[in-house]
């Protein structure tokens, strides 16, 4: 049992089975210990006497809330350990009451809870470099960890990508597709294949490799492959499209998720300073050289924050940061355009070269390549110390820095890529020419070679004079060969020769492999020179050197975590790039990632120090995914450019002898479909079916944009409101606390001062919704206290609630008659006073009715009226009233007119309930008796509600009034039956429905029947209209309160009600509020449901009627 | 976890599960000895009775609980605060500030905070963090800071 509950317990532990041998050790002596106190205020009371099934099933359930927040409690483990402990015997034993078959279930789910513990752990294990990137994680903090991490994710994102295209291009083709040398795109040029195998042409991507599913042009143009005819093409162009959606779904995603996460700081609020002193160290750090380096970021940046702060309070002379920083722009921007115009010279230059030599040196091959990798790695090293010139606060410097190498990176892809589109443009305009020239003809052949074929004879002088045009035009390594002895060799030398040199796909396909392998190159040969060599040097020169060389200058390597995460990104973006034109591309990316991964972690293990600037892990988390994407987008649209603008080339590749890329789309429809679809197609793609759509979609953005700004504008406003509730909490409660000092002394003699205290405090609880704990620090006081009001309980809530009333009735209506009332209230004893009071207030109640529309506001004044003549009957059966105590009170309520509506609910039956005791004097006695029964009324009304609801639910509206009634006499009944003894409450549901003849025999009941009746004859009908008010009301401020702590209580005092305790009294006495606003709203749930059963609006005012009685009880408290 | 915590302690006590580790020795964990923060550690998650701040193995379990991935960001902010209550009475006040302070920033001369640097600092804490303008800190307005913070939940744990 204990090594069970124990591997349960807690699931943090690494190793499940050191976890389980560890947690029976930590089981076996804890049960030696004394249990402890302080954990038990909501567990050990369990006492769960009855047998009812229901009550068991709650337990069961609250129960099991606890064991599955276990973990969510700040306790020692010994406590959480007993906790649950317990919890689980419980569970265990009136479960298998209940069912067996639930029994069987629990055990079931212990055992798959354990079983998927396991798995979870093996699955850790196979989580690539998890335990590496754990290890830098503790050595340098997240900030580092995260650049792994997000090089993790990229790797997955490349392996998925890499799966596509392998499963649907790449093996397809090389299972079922013309093998190697069958056609002419997949042969090897006759003059070529002598060099086809050297070094060299292999290093520039040519030879064998040209010619492989490395590249666009090897694919072959059949519109169906082997022998389940699968259709190439189309998956070459569905799979191409489907690596970029990919993408993008799964970076949105992932930034939906993050941003979800972080949710709560996207708000502009921002604790700056407690940030930097709470959460700044982070505890991974146990490298000491990490935490020094951490100590010193730290101190940076609450200095600059109080810098900053100081500045703001003055302002300076800028002129010469000023100029220094446009300096420092103008330099930055002169940079950038000279890395695009040296790029663009070096595309210019190579083809230049190529036209005019034939052999080109290895240099001369690879030139742009390493121009560009030389550029990405140079720039950024000088855009830092431009930026040092600036004198930025770090954070706008890394900013800046993270922008300018951002755009250098995509500038240095754009000018590329646009200078290879040149080159293909130049390319194919040439071959269209030829194409004309040769045929003759103004239409274009489905082939080249079949063109050729047919005017082989008669052209053929022509072609070759063209031919030789193109050849110097276009890249080829074969010019001399060109002009050969031989006519009919000359042809067949440009048959083959000349499709294949013009595959301009595979040609930029080749380019940007090349540029990723020299990246990956000078990745490598950067992190070995500058920071391994580095960092061995200062390592072991620094003894022999004349100054210290870990402090000053060559210092060790940082690990610019921003720098790398932004080499990543770019690496990413030129696969993305790309990858339509050389399908393998992903696949190489793989492989480059996993050795970036290796050499970066050793790399930082071994021989680099943690950046000073801090870079923050978990936002910077997002920043990261939107600056990939903002790269994939960019990357996107040159190859969608290509894709939609260039023709394919025409003799290799899938798509050749198409006019577009896409042509194979509309194609397979046309062809493969049936009509009919065809036919939807077509509608779905014209101008009628697309503006709409795209009308609405532009209608769908700005719908939702205005409703995330107004729901951004109420989150401000609910903000503010918290605040505000916050700071007027506390000040009432630090005046309530005086209030009670000063009251103190007299304690003894006053009880009902005191009870009012506690009513006033448990009230303001109730009332303020609010979400930190600060108030229930008052709780305690109360606690005290209250034990010694156990017997004047009534007395609060009508007192407080009168109080209550009494401003607000004031405030609303604006008749300044009404307050001479209050007033007479609070200091009246005599009972003559009573009835001339209640009389004009009545009159001023109906007077305000006319000229207030508000449904509710005459019950209140007619309520209150009652209330102030009852309040004095009371108060003679107890004590004299202290108007100390009453005037006490009344300020602090003054402000509280938002909770007012409230109070109008309980005054208003209270009202009722002591019009009904002022006519039938009887009562007056047992009010004393109900104040100790209170807590009792709760659960028993909750529960006769449940029990009575479905036949009152579907009773008739005209009889209506006859149940409430009647369930006004039998609250009578009740509360007159109630000396008999305590213990009649429990079944106290069943003895008043069926006693109802009995209630007859009650002296001056049928007084008050009928008394009851004429009064509630009038007021149904205000109250049938307005219950709309009512419930919205009921709601506002109920349903703040809703919290599972008030649900326990009530189950507490559900099970404990029959046992009349002073300890077990006062504890729910302190939460009678809450219970109490339970059970309004577990009425107006149940009214709720009502009328969703019936559906009908006039059940409303039904189900309201009804709930009213039990209100009656509830408002005593 | 118990491998580590069992190679704290001498040979012959490895037995004995009750056997309480000295704070010397749970300092010399590689993850807490840079941590400036490692007294506190291990005063907040000690439950010796003689104050020696020494940790059971149940204690030291549970400050791996506290600091693991899957503790809530709560549990984690409710530790916090009790790790940064230097004088254990429930409230952040200056002079927790203070010394909170200090401990970050080490104690090398030349990167402590002037005194008035310190009052600045400390000004701004509490008019942000101090909803209820009391002067001090209390725990809900501290876990309504962290819960704020971004990265707190991913900057406080501690991996073995």
């Amino acid at each position: 049992m204990a090594a069970a509950s124990g591997s349960a317990a807690a699931k943090t532990a690494k190793s499940c089975k050191k976890y389980r041998t560890a947690k029976r050790h930590t089981g076996i002596y804890t049960y030696q210990e004394p249990p402890h106190s302080n954990s038990d205020d909501d567990i050990g009371e369990e006492k769960p006497e009855s047998h009812d099934p229901e009550q068991i099933f709650q337990n069961i359930q609250y129960q099991k809330e606890i064991m599955s927040n276990i973990r969510c409690r700040p306790w020692p483990m010994r406590q959480k350990l007993k906790a649950l402990r317990q919890a689980k015997e419980i569970v265990l034993k009136y479960e298998g009451r209940l069912t067996r078959t639930r029994g069987y279930q629990a055990a079931g789910a212990e055992l798959w809870r354990k079983f998927i513990r396991l798995a979870y752990n093996f699955v850790v294990i196979f989580i690539p470099w998890e335990m590496r990137i754990k290890k830098i994680e503790s050595h340098f903090g997240s900030g580092v960890a995260s650049y792994f991490i997000f090089l993790r994710w990229l790797f997955g994102i490349n392996i998925v990508l890499t799966i596509m295209t392998g499963a649907f291009v790449v093996l397809p083709e090389l299972l079922a597709g013309a093998p190697f040398g069958s056609t002419v795109s997949k042969t090897i040029p006759k003059e070529h294949i002598a060099s086809a195998q050297d070094l060299d042409t292999i290093w520039s991507l040519g030879g064998y490799l040209q010619y492989s599913v490395l590249f666009y042009g090897y694919y072959g143009r059949d519109r169906k492959i082997g022998k389940a005819g699968y259709r190439l093409p189309l998956a070459y162009f569905l799979v191409g499209m489907a690596v970029f959606a990919y993408s993008f779904i799964i970076l949105l995603k992932k930034m939906a998720k993050n941003s979800r996460m972080s949710l709560a700081s996207a708000s502009d609020e921002n604790y700056t300073f407690c940030w930097r002193l709470f959460c700044a160290w982070d505890y991974l750090i146990g490298n000491p050289e990490a935490a020094e380096s951490k100590a010193a970021a730290i101190v940076n940046s609450i200095r600059e924050a109080i810098l900053e702060e100081q500045e703001k309070k003055k302002s300076k002379n800028l002129a010469v940061t000023i100029s220094l920083r446009i300096i420092a722009n103008i330099l930055v921007l002169l940079s950038l355009a000279g890395s695009i115009y040296i790029i663009y010279f070096v595309v210019d230059r190579s083809q230049r070269l190529e036209r005019t030599k034939k052999e080109l040196t290895l240099w001369e091959k690879n030139e742009v390549s390493v121009v560009v990798s030389l550029i990405t790695m140079i720039a950024p090293s000088a855009f830092e110390l431009v930026a040092a010139l600036e004198m930025y606060h770090p954070r706008t410097t890394l900013r800046f820095q993270l922008a300018r190498v951002l755009v250098l990176y995509l500038g240095n892809l754009y000018s590329l890529i646009i200078a290879l589109l040149d080159k293909v443009d130049s390319m194919s305009v040439t071959d269209s020419d030829v194409n004309n020239d040769a045929s003759n003809s103004t239409t274009f052949l489905a082939t080249k070679t079949l063109s050729k074929e047919e005017n082989l004879s008669t052209v053929i002088p022509d072609v070759q004079i063209k031919q030789n045009g193109i050849v110097t035009l276009g890249e080829s390594h074969t010019r001399g060969l060109m002009t050969s002895d031989s006519l009919t060799n000359k042809t067949v030398s440009f048959k083959t020769q000349n499709p294949q040199d013009q595959c301009w796909e595979t040609y930029v396909g080749q380019e940007m492999l090349k540029l990723s392998i020299i990246d990956m190159i000078f990745t490598v040969a950067s992190i070995l020179l500058i920071d391994f060599f580095r960092g061995l040097c200062v390592r072991y020169l620094s003894d022999c050197w004349c100054w210290d060389l870990e402090s000053k200058f060559p210092e060790y390597g940082e690990f610019k975590i921003a720098e790398n995460v932004l080499h990543l990104v770019y690496n990413q973006g030129m696969i993305w790039m790309g990858a339509f034109f050389s399908p393998c591309l992903p696949a190489f990316n793989v492989l480059k990632l996993i050795g970036l991964m290796y050499l970066r972690s050793w790399a930082v293990l071994t021989c680099n120090v943690p950046h000073q600037q801090v870079f923050r892990a978990s936002r910077s988390n997002n920043f990261y995914l939107a600056m990939l994407l903002f790269m994939l987008f960019l990357c996107m649209l040159p190859t969608i450019f290509a894709i939609a603008r260039y023709k394919p080339s025409l003799s290799c590749g899938p798509f050749s002898g198409q006019e577009k890329i896409y042509d194979i789309v509309s194609e397979t429809i046309q062809n493969d479909f049936p009509t009919w679809f065809n036919t939807v197609i077509t509608y779905i793609s014209s101008p009628v079916v697309v503006l709409p759509a795209l009308l609405l979609l532009f209608m769908l953005i700005y719908y939702l944009q205005s409703i995330a700004r107004s729901l951004k504008f109420t989150n401000n406003q609910l903000r503010m409101k918290i605040q505000t509730e916050r700071s007027e909490d506390k000040k009432k409660v630090v005046q309530m606390a005086v209030a009670r000092i000063q009251n103190l002394d007299g304690n003894d003699k006053r009880p009902e001062q005191e009870s009012d205290m506690i009513s006033q405090e448990s009230s303001v609880r109730s009332s303020t919704p609010r979400k930190n704990g600060s108030v229930l620090n008052f709780e305690s006081p109360v606690g005290k206290g209250a034990r010694i009001q156990t017997i004047s309980q009534c007395v609060p809530q009508t007192v407080p609630s009168s109080d209550v009333a009494r401003p607000i009735n004031s405030t609303t209506t604006t008749s300044i008659s009404l307050t001479p009332a209050p007033s007479l209230s609070s200091v009246q004893k005599p009972r003559n006073h009573r009835i001339t009071n209640r009389y004009p207030s009545v009159v001023h109640g109906s007077a305000s009715e006319l000229c207030r529309t508000k449904p509710y506001t005459p019950v209140t004044f007619k309520k209150h009226s009652e209330d102030i003549h009852s309040e004095p009957l009371f108060r003679k059966g107890i004590r004299q009233v202290n108007p100390d105590a009453l005037e006490a009170g009344a300020p602090v309520f003054v402000g509280r007119r938002p909770y007012a509506s409230r109070y109008f609910i309980i005054n208003e039956n209270e009202s009722r309930k002591k019009s009904l005791h002022s006519t039938s004097r009887l009562q007056r006695h047992f009010r004393k008796d109900e104040s100790s029964d209170i807590i009792e009324l709760y659960p028993r009304n909750v529960r006769r509600y449940v029990v009575r609801t479905p036949h009152q639910m579907y009773s008739p509206h005209p009889s209506d009034d006859e149940e409430d009634e009647e369930e006004l006499g039998k609250e009578f009944r009740n509360r007159s039956h109630r000396p008999r003894s305590l213990s009649d409450l429990r079944p106290a549901p069943r003895f008043y429905i069926g006693e109802r003849a009995d209630g007859h025999i009650l002296t001056s009941k049928d007084l008050a029947r009928v008394h009851c009746k004429s009064w509630d004859d009038g007021f149904e009908l205000d109250l049938d209209r307005p219950p709309y008010a009512y419930r919205k009301v009921h709601l506002n401020y109920a349903e703040p309160r809703m919290k599972p702590k008030s649900k326990q209580k009530l189950e507490q005092s559900l099970t404990e009600s029959d046992s009349i305790s002073i300890e077990s009294s006062s504890d729910p006495q302190n939460s009678s509020n809450d219970q109490y606003i339970q059970v309004i709203h577990s009425k107006e749930k149940y009214s709720k449901s009502g009328t969703k059963l019936s559906k009908k609006k006039s059940k409303n005012s039904v189900d309201l009627n009804m709930s009213e009685p039990n209100e009656l009880v509830c408002s005593n408290v | 976890a118990y491998k580590r915590f069992s190679e704290l302690l001498p040979r012959e006590e490895r037995e004995n599960l009750s056997a309480r580790v000295p704070k010397s020795q749970i300092l010399t964990l590689p993850e807490l000895r840079a941590n400036p923060f490692q007294h506190r550690i291990c005063h907040v998650f000690s439950t010796s009775e003689d104050g020696d701040d020494s940790l059971s193995f149940e204690d030291f379990l549970d400050m791996l609980s506290v600091f693991s991935d899957s503790a809530t960001s709560d549990i984690k902010s409710h530790y916090a605060f009790r790790i940064f209550d230097f004088d254990d009475d429930g409230t952040l006040d200056r002079k927790d500030l203070e010394k909170l302070v200090n401990c970050l920033t080490g104690q090398g001369e030349e990167s402590r905070l002037s005194t008035a640097e310190m009052e600045q600092l400390i000004q701004n804490i509490l008019e942000e963090s101090d909803i209820d303008k009391d002067g001090t800190i209390n725990l809900s307005e501290f876990q309504h800071v962290i819960s704020r913070s971004p990265d707190f939940a991913s900057s406080f744990k501690i991996v073995l």
